[in-house]
């Protein structure tokens, strides 16, 4: 006991010099510390969450990939070239033939082809993207199908703009091509190698898959036979870290080289670091306030009108959304064509006062705000508790877990919600679908997928129009639907009420190059590296 | 003698036979009520599994699979059978068999917990003894002062505290993590404790950027330890202290020394090897607030993640494995209740 605390004691001393002269991270490896808690699966046909879709766009590769986030203009990827027949009921893609996967077997037509059959014969949420166009298990064989080797051909179900389809085999993570030989080495019980690529890759993009430990770290190690040629990195490194001040210490002192989703107060301190950047990126995913409409005042249209008035949008912008969020009032994201400027909504206490009077509810009524109980969710609740009393409305916080708060979402129970949604690439038709559209307001429907259909809003007039815009091929008449459909919804009060559209803070040292965060956080490591 | 010898034998196998049937009967009311207190929890798996954004036809399908539909009596039935045949089911989270993740994750917390209990009885016990010989003396009302510290800091504060300082500052404690980065996977994996297996690689280099990880972490979790332990030291001391014994001893001419560490000491082992072996316990259930602040891929962090999610499989694996852990314990310390204490035997 004399002797052993003492010779800990020093040895952890001795080792103090040690510190001084510690290497910084290895030239040709980029070691990013992240939170992986929410990554469960990198199953291509059910990894719907953003951290999985990060890892398989630098594990897999698609057909097509965006043009600068461009939702109508697409750039090759493992497809040359493609054409979309005149009808517009069909488009075939020619594939380049020097492609191979991982296991070395080459890439080809029937491996596109099997991918998405696999996606919606699994079933998982993924293939809900698939069916909204009309394919099903029956028929996608035989419209997704090779015509030789490099050469697929996908025909259309319903009357669709192709370019919708183009966009989503662009960047819907279950339209990665997975290798079919290798997988199917690996079924079990016909799970289509379902249980074996949760925790395996056998993709053709420019990392292999070398580690994953869950909750602890992942390492990608570079594919030399990349056909797009090699990355820059050898390997890439991300490591679980949950606790942003970690983070931080940790880039500061040079022991990471990429850091995300630290907290506004730690990015605020380190923007004037001349040895760390920080790089500000536009998600597609929205913040919101929603409200039910099963419940009977906010089926009343004064009373959300009210809400919209006791919304202080310009105060939660600048006060509590730096770094999380940018002002947006529409549902539809920043920097589309398709999108109409902010209608201008702020707090507005006395002219919600009249309404709510207008609407039976002089002295206002009580409700709750269920919401995740992290920031910024119960910042934007508990300011929105502050102005909703001022409007006479008391409302009290529900605060929980992000299952327990989408859940009671979908199951329709719930009065009023600060969630965020829509996490895909901004698309003015998808974003429209996911907040405006319920083709079906019973609960027997149970469509859960529509968020309109989860705050019960029914309007077939803009489902009318949304559908239209879903078919119309001429792009001005299309951007006069979409215009159209965001004026209506702004004057319905629609229940559901944009606030803020994401931003993620990407926080690096500053001789890392090349890095270019993606719309929907699957940001390819390629092009990555270290100018030192 | 022959027949008191067999009765002797005979009345430790019903002792035995009763100490297993009590074990079994607390583990499978642990793992009941965890069952059905997770059935009731309002987090939803099937959420988890699918996304938020997933149509009813994809939920209805992952509800059925998991067998969520069945009454509730038939799912703890078949865990249960599942459980007799080595199966704990497969993980949510990693979508491994839970056994392994738990192989995967404990070594972690093992050796953090290892070394804080070893820092809360290395200073804990002395504390204890110095505070109780000491009592309303400078010696107390530091060893009080320290206890208090370690008691109502809050942990996470002072990790980030620590971090800060011996990591960030003086360079001297590593970062998040069990090791340098450059050494991950480096190591052959042998017993899963890093400290162990570097060394046994002989890897010199590589057992330092471990030992630098886990010095910080361990010695903070260890502040707890070391508040409960001399506190409760403190007190049986003083309880010793005030006995006839102790006034005959001094009388005898004994020093004060020997007294306190020879006679009174020793008639306190007992308690403290429950007290030093429940606190363990505590510690291998995980700590996920230094497991989160030094990224540290332990037990607590797989078992808050789990707990979370809804993942039963995973819940149910670990809860099974600290009732294991705190039955192993008691039969550990009863075992040396009958080396330290003759009455016992």
């Amino acid at each position: 006991m004399k002797t052993v605390f003492p010779a800990l004691l020093g040895a952890v001393l001795a080792l103090g010099p040690m510190a001084a002269v510690q290497a910084k991270t290895p030239a040709d490896q980029l070691i990013v510390g992240m939170s992986l808690v929410n990554l469960f699966s990198i199953d291509p046909a059910n990894a719907p969450g953003l951290d999985a879709s990060g890892i398989n766009a630098n594990l897999y590769d698609t057909l097509v990939k965006r043009d600068q986030g461009n939702p109508e203009k697409h750039l090759p990827q493992l497809a040359e070239r493609w054409e979309v027949s005149e009808d517009g009921k069909s488009i075939t893609f020619h594939l380049r033939d020097d492609v191979k996967f991982h296991s070395g077997n080459p890439l080809t037509a029937e491996d596109v082809a099997w991918s998405l059959y696999r996606v919606m014969k699994l079933n998982f949420g993924l293939a809900t993207n698939w069916k909204a166009y009309g394919y099903t298990v029956e028929n996608i064989q035989a419209l997704i199908r090779a015509s030789d080797a490099h050469t697929l051909v996908v025909e259309l179900p319903q009357p669709t703009d192709p370019l919708l389809v183009i966009d989503s085999l662009a960047t819907s993570p279950s339209a990665v091509v997975v290798d079919r030989v290798e997988v199917l080495k690996h079924e079990k019980n016909g799970d289509l190698g379902g249980a074996w690529l949760v925790t395996n890759e056998a993709g053709s993009g420019p990392f292999t898959l070398s580690k994953w430990s869950a909750n602890d770290a992942l390492v990608m190690t570079r594919f030399d036979g990349y056909w797009g040629g090699p990355a820059k990195m050898k390997r890439v490194l991300l490591r679980h870290m949950t606790e942003s001040q970690s983070l931080r210490l940790m880039l500061e002192r040079g022991d990471l080289d990429l850091a995300y989703g630290m907290a506004a107060p730690d990015i605020k301190a380190i923007e004037s670091s001349d040895k760390l950047q920080v790089q500000s990126l536009q998600r597609g995913t929205m913040y919101y306030v929603a409200m039910s409409m099963k419940q009977p005042q906010f089926a009343n249209q004064k009373v959300r009108e009210a809400v919209r008035n006791l919304i202080d949008y310009q105060g939660l912008d600048q006060q509590v959304m730096p770094h999380y969020g940018k002002l947006n009032q529409q549902p539809m994201q920043l920097g589309l064509e398709a999108r109409l400027p902010d209608p201008g909504y702020k707090l507005d206490v006395p002219k919600a006062k009249a309404l709510l009077a207008e609407a039976g509810y002089p002295d206002g009524f009580t409700t709750t705000i269920r919401t995740l109980s992290e920031p910024p969710f119960i910042d934007i609740a508990a300011r929105m508790q502050a102005t909703l009393a001022e409007g006479g409305i008391k409302a009290t916080i529900v605060p929980g877990t992000g299952n327990q708060v989408y859940g009671a979402m979908r199951a329709r129970n719930f009065e009023m919600i600060v969630a965020r949604g829509a996490e895909r690439y901004p698309h003015p038709y998808f974003s429209l679908r996911t907040f405006v559209y319920n083709p079906d307001n019973s609960d027997a429907a149970g469509l859960p997928n529509f968020q309109g259909w989860r705050a019960s809003f029914f309007d077939r007039q803009l489902n009318e129009l949304i559908d239209r815009a879903g078919v119309e091929r001429d792009a001005a008449k299309r951007l006069a639907l979409y215009h159209e459909a965001q004026t209506r919804y702004d004057q319905e009060a629609g229940p559901i009420m944009m606030i803020s559209q994401m931003t993620d803070t990407a926080v690096s040292a500053v001789d890392i190059k090349g890095f270019t965060g993606d719309d929907a956080e699957a940001t390819r490591y390629l092009g990555v590296y270290k100018q030192r | 003698m022959f027949a008191s010898s067999a009765s002797l034998l005979g009345a430790r196998a019903s002792g035995t036979a009763r100490r297993a049937g009590t074990v079994l009967v607390t583990l499978l009311g642990l793992l009941a009520l965890t069952f059905f207190i997770g059935r009731v929890m309002p987090l939803d798996p099937v959420l988890a599994v699918v996304g938020p954004d997933a149509d009813s036809s994809t939920y209805d399908q992952v509800y059925r699979a998991m067998g969520l539909d069945k009454p509730i009596w038939t799912q703890f039935g078949l865990y249960l059978n599942d459980l007799l045949h080595g199966n704990f089911g497969n993980a949510l989270l990693t979508g491994h068999p839970v056994l392994e993740d738990i192989k995967r994750v404990f070594p972690a917390t093992i050796e953090l917990a290892t070394l804080a209990i070893l820092f809360g009885v290395l200073i804990g016990l002395p504390l204890g003894v110095v505070a109780a010989s000491n009592q309303g003396k400078v010696g107390d009302h530091v060893a009080r002062v320290i206890t208090l510290f370690g008691y109502s800091t809050p942990i996470f504060w002072v990790g980030m505290m620590g971090l800060l300082v011996f990591y960030a500052w003086l360079g001297w404690a590593g970062g998040a993590g069990r090791i340098d980065l450059a050494y991950d996977g480096m190591v052959e994996e042998v017993t899963g404790l890093l400290l162990v297996d570097t060394a046994i690689a002989r890897d010199w280099e590589a057992f330092a950027s471990a030992l630098k990880h886990i010095v910080l972490p361990g010695l903070i979790l260890g502040l707890n330890s070391v508040a409960y332990i001399s506190r409760m030291t403190r007190s049986f001391m003083l309880e010793q202290l005030s006995q006839e014994y102790i006034i005959t001893a001094r009388v005898k001419g004994l020093s004060r020394r020997q007294v306190v560490w020879g006679h009174a000491f020793r008639n306190i082992l007992v308690q403290l090897l429950t007290v030093v072996a429940l606190a363990y316990g505590s510690l291998l259930e995980g700590a996920v607030l230094i497991e989160t602040v030094f990224a540290w891929p332990g037990f607590g962090q797989y078992l808050t993640s789990s707990l979370m999610l809804g993942d039963m499989n995973a819940v149910m694996g670990c809860v099974l494995v600290i009732g294991l852990i705190f039955v192993a314990l008691n039969l550990i310390s009863d075992a040396l209740y009958k080396v330290f204490d003759p009455r016992t035997r």
